[in-house]
């Protein structure tokens, strides 16, 4: 039924490689540029052919940057690891936080419980710095400035809304009447809650925490406004990291490719899930 | 019969209740995250800067009228305006295109949909270094293509002339898969017989498309450019990994002139004034656009 | 003695109410069928008895005791639902056991007791399958032997063949009554199919927008409906209603349906000369070789148990006959019919209730 010409076809496939190339050639370079010595990466022209080297991880990983010029500590295994904290905790609390709050809103439509949902949403889409600089002078006060406690609070204002949102939709898909039939066979509602709403949703459930914590490790700004260089994710780290080791672009690209490979292998595990959470369950995938 | 009453059992927290129970704990998180956003306003109608304590006062809407006569002020809301239209605009083609090549359920579609994910799975701050890393004047690839081009002199971000166009092409880079994702699921959605009968009545295609696809595709469009149009508006990442508002003030869209603002001019009341014409920015979009996105969810839930 | 009252129930979502003040009562084992259009209240009033929804006013007692604010799990009843609600993530072993995990039971006494109820509605063999992997009449046995293993004291149905399939809601139609009878239970089902109300209910309750409109044992509504609606909801095929202006003279309160004299027993006073309507079941029609009036035969339909024919009279008034299927019926379009008149029910034409005889004279009494 498809009377698509030769040259059509041909020209789709031009316009695919066209975009697929433009879409993955940065990763594909960067991932390039992280397993070459510096000597390779600054020959001009730039050639594909060079040995491979893992120095530039072995270096990372070892924290020890040795050039023949100087050696210097570098941390970004530190940063590394508060990504993890970070992106962690903050999914764990906002869906600890979150669930509970999503079935409220999906099962009881209380007095106000669709402007509340509406109020948490829109922290999603208010300028972050608006709550992000007089926090700064808050968390002095309060003791929370440069703490993973008062970071992990503030990145719920990212995982909170989504996984409110993305849940809620989950648990309004769960007929009524399975939870009814389970309370009149002699359970209380927290023994349906968790035998029968917790379970059914699990797949919304993983899928938001999984997002959230996208989100959550690829966001720069909070820890740029609220942490210091021992409480820094990567996005942050690796910022700070160019400053601080200068010329050592094999280096840098190591630790790039470090930091956006837990996001894109989580992305790539999950991605049946994404386009609904993605747009907040308006799309189904 | 006789009165075998079984003791009622106390519920330990009333059904009545219930739901304000299990979301006040999320309710408590958030109402901690508003009080900042009212001692923002506060500090909004203040004169304030950190470095001059003494000076601290209250001065009303002062701040807001000074930005009537000044030109930086009028700079951050134009290139805000420009980077936001220029980038919703360009994703919005593009993904749009990519959606309509990809529509069909292939394994190969399906793939290649699936790899353009990773740009949109990549933090934006380091998609910039990435950026910064390629276009490099000693070794980046890109400033090798534009030498082999012929454009000796393309200097990319540090340049006034193609900073925009540097930042504009990250952005791009990572958020057209989010238009593209987006855009496709709606075309696969779409309902059929129309396509067929326009088929079967020897509708050319480039008609079709402007008479049936384009009409459907209305509210998945809509909701995907409003959706970026409020984070694109935001976009403070991408530019500060980039050039940090430069050079000169280029790039200085509003988070990135608040933000300097407050940590390097240390005035306080300004910078909390100038987010809060954004908020009000993205208060009047975010309204417009949950309206649409509300629509199209209930549509999403009813098909389902 | 009543197990199950109901008294003045009433509930209302957004302003439409979907219960005005609904009162019922069942005695202990009894069953009682609540009949119904769709949207008519009676799944919203099933779910008030079982606790799934708070009624606005009214109270809800079960054995003696209050249970309006008592949660559903502590109300002691098994309920089956319409769509199976079957829990889509447990074998259906579990789904039925679920309804004893609650209680102080061994696992060895749930596995015999689940086994026990399988058996009985045969379905032991799927036991270890998840809902997905059940037919549909599989899923419907599973979700009844989850509302019955627990022997509640009270079973409520909420119009559990309605996504059955035409054979297996045969079979069930017939298994049902005795399987309820057997348990003991008191019963309450909701349906929409006048013979699965009939083939249950030693009392019919008939539901009409958040009102009862008749309570009575079939054969009453079957013959006493309390308006045409009614009529026509009882009755396959459906109930002829002609309009008809009665006259009375020394024999009484009689129409003419052509030239064959209906006659009205009882008084009827203050009915003459009124429009009404006559309503005649097609089975009290019959064809006749002598006397009756002629008609025309415009369609046979003929079924397994019945032969329906669709007739006009010579005023081009349309008529249904339904007759045994062994009868034939005769050969050529022009024909004679009779009306056996004991079983004519008259209406009033205005209000649509039914005209009720009285012995007493004084008024008009309509239909209760």
């Amino acid at each position: 039924m498809d009377h698509t010409s030769l040259l059509e076809r041909w020209l789709r496939r031009f316009a695919l490689a066209l975009i697929v190339t433009f879409f993955m050639f940065p990763i594909f370079w960067i991932v390039l540029m992280s397993l070459q010595t510096n000597e390779t990466i600054l020959r001009s022209p730039p050639s594909m052919a060079f040995v491979p080297t893992f120095d530039n991880y072995l270096a990372i990983l070892a924290g020890r940057l040795d050039s023949n010029v100087a050696s210097m500590g570098i941390d970004f295994l530190n940063n590394l690891m508060n990504s993890i904290i970070l992106s962690v905790s903050s999914v764990a609390v906002a869906l600890c936080l979150g669930v509970p709050a999503a079935y409220a809103f999906a099962r009881h439509k209380f007095r106000g419980s669709e402007d509340i949902a509406f109020t948490l949403l829109s922290f999603r889409f208010a300028p972050p710095l608006l709550v992000l600089l007089p926090l700064t002078l808050y968390f002095q006060q309060i003791g929370l400035a440069d703490t993973y406690l008062g970071l992990v609070w503030v990145y719920q204002l990212i995982c909170l809304p989504l996984i409110l949102w993305i849940v809620r939709g989950y648990f309004e898909d769960i007929s009524p009447d399975i939870e009814y039939a389970y309370r009149i066979a002699g359970h209380s509602w927290f023994a349906t809650f968790r035998k029968i709403a917790l379970p059914l949703a699990g797949p919304g459930i993983a899928a938001a925490g999984l997002l959230a914590f996208i989100f959550a490790w690829n966001n720069f700004i909070f820890a740029l406004v609220l942490a210091s260089a021992d409480k820094q994710p990567v996005t942050v780290g690796a910022l700070a990291f160019v400053t601080a080791s200068g010329i050592q672009y094999g280096q840098i690209a190591a630790a790039v490719v470090l930091s956006i490979a837990p996001t894109l292998a989580l992305a790539l595990w999950a991605q049946r899930y994404l386009v609904e959470g993605l747009s907040l369950g308006a799309v189904k995938g | 019969m006789t009165d075998t009453a079984m003791p009622q059992r106390r519920e330990l927290i009333s059904p009545k209740m219930l739901p304000y129970v299990l979301s006040l704990p999320a309710l408590l998180v958030c109402i901690g995250i508003l009080i900042p956003f009212v001692t923002a306003i506060y500090y909004s109608l203040q004169k304030y800067r950190m470095s001059q304590p003494w000076n601290r006062g209250m001065n009303w809407g002062e701040n807001y009228l000074k930005f009537l006569s000044d030109p930086d002020f009028w700079n951050t809301l134009k290139v805000s305006l420009v980077y936001a239209g220029s980038t919703v605009v360009l994703e919005l083609l593009l993904g749009l295109a990519i959606a309509l090549l990809l529509r069909k359920r292939t394994p190969v579609n399906n793939f290649i949909s699936i790899m353009l994910l990773m740009p949109l799975m990549t933090a934006p701050a380091l998609a910039a270094l990435m950026f910064k890393l390629m276009t490099n004047p000693n070794f980046g690839i890109l400033s090798y293509f534009m030498q082999v081009l012929g454009f000796s002199d393309f200097r990319w971000g540090s340049s006034p002339d193609t900073a925009l166009f540097t930042v504009v092409l990250v952005d791009v880079w990572v958020y057209t898969p989010f238009m593209m994702i987006l855009l496709l699921a709606g075309l696969r959605s779409l309902p059929t017989q129309p396509f067929e009968a326009a088929a079967l009545d020897g509708v050319p295609r480039l008609e079709q498309f402007w008479r049936i696809t384009l009409p459907m595709l209305m509210p998945y469009i809509l909701t995907a450019a409003l959706f970026r149009l409020l984070d694109s508006i935001q976009q403070f990442d991408i530019i500060y990994a980039m050039t940090q508002g430069g050079p000169g003030d280029t790039l200085m869209v509003f988070q990135v002139e608040a933000y300097l603002n407050f940590f390097q001019s240390t005035n306080v009341g300004r910078s909390t004034a100038l987010l809060l014409i954004l908020w009000a920015i993205t208060y009047v979009l975010s309204n417009i656009f949950v309206k649409n996105w509300l629509r199209l969810r209930e549509r999403a839930r009813g098909g389902a | 003695m009543s197990y199950l009252d109901l008294s003045n129930i009433r509930k209302s979502f957004e302003n439409e109410t979907v219960l005005d003040g609904i009162s019922l009562s069942v005695p202990e084992g009894g069953t009682l069928v609540l009949f119904g259009k769709s949207g008519a209240g009676k799944t919203v009033l099933l779910r008030t008895i079982a606790g799934a929804i708070d009624p606005d006013a009214g109270s809800v007692t079960i054995g003696g005791q209050d249970m309006t604010t008592v949660p559903p799990e502590h109300r002691g009843i098994g309920m089956a639902f319409q769509n199976f609600a079957l829990f889509p993530h447990m074998s259906a072993f579990d789904n039925i056991a679920s309804s004893l995990t609650s209680r102080r039971m061994s696992a060895s006494e749930i596995k015999r007791k689940v086994q026990d109820v399988a058996e009985l509605l045969k379905i032991d063999h799927v036991l270890t399958h998840t809902p997905k992997a059940l037919s549909n009449g599989q899923k419907q046995r599973t979700a009844l032997a989850r509302a019955l293993v627990s022997e509640p004291k009270v079973l409520l149905l909420d119009d559990p063949l309605r996504n059955v399939d035409a054979k297996l809601r045969f079979e069930m139609r017939l298994e049902l009554p005795c399987l309820l009878a057997d348990r003991g239970a008191t019963v309450v089902y909701v349906t929409q199919d006048y013979k699965e109300a009939m083939a249950l209910g030693e009392r019919i309750a008939v539901l009409d927008q958040g009102n009862i409109v008749q309570i009575g044992s079939p054969e009453d509504i079957y013959k006493r409906p309390a308006n045409t609606e009614i009529a026509q909801l009882f009755g396959d095929p459906t109930v002829n209603l002609l309009d008809v202006v009665p006259q009375e003279d020394e024999r009484g309160l009689h129409a003419f349906l052509s030239d064959q004299r209906v006659d009205f027993h009882g008084d009827f006073p203050g009915v003459a000369g009124r429009d009404c309507i006559v309503g005649l079941r097609p089975e009290a029609l019959s064809f006749t070789q002598n006397g009756g009036f002629p008609v025309t035969i415009e369609a046979v339909t003929p079924f397994n148990e019945k032969t329906v024919t669709l007739v006009t009279t010579l005023r081009g008034r349309e008529i249904l006959v339904s007759q045994p299927a062994q009868s034939t019926v005769p050969e050529g379009p022009e024909q004679n019919i009779t009306i056996s008149a004991q079983d004519a029910i008259l209406f009033d034409r205005q209000t649509g209730k039914r005209l009720e005889p009285v012995t007493t004279g004084e008024r008009v009494e309509e239909a209760a």
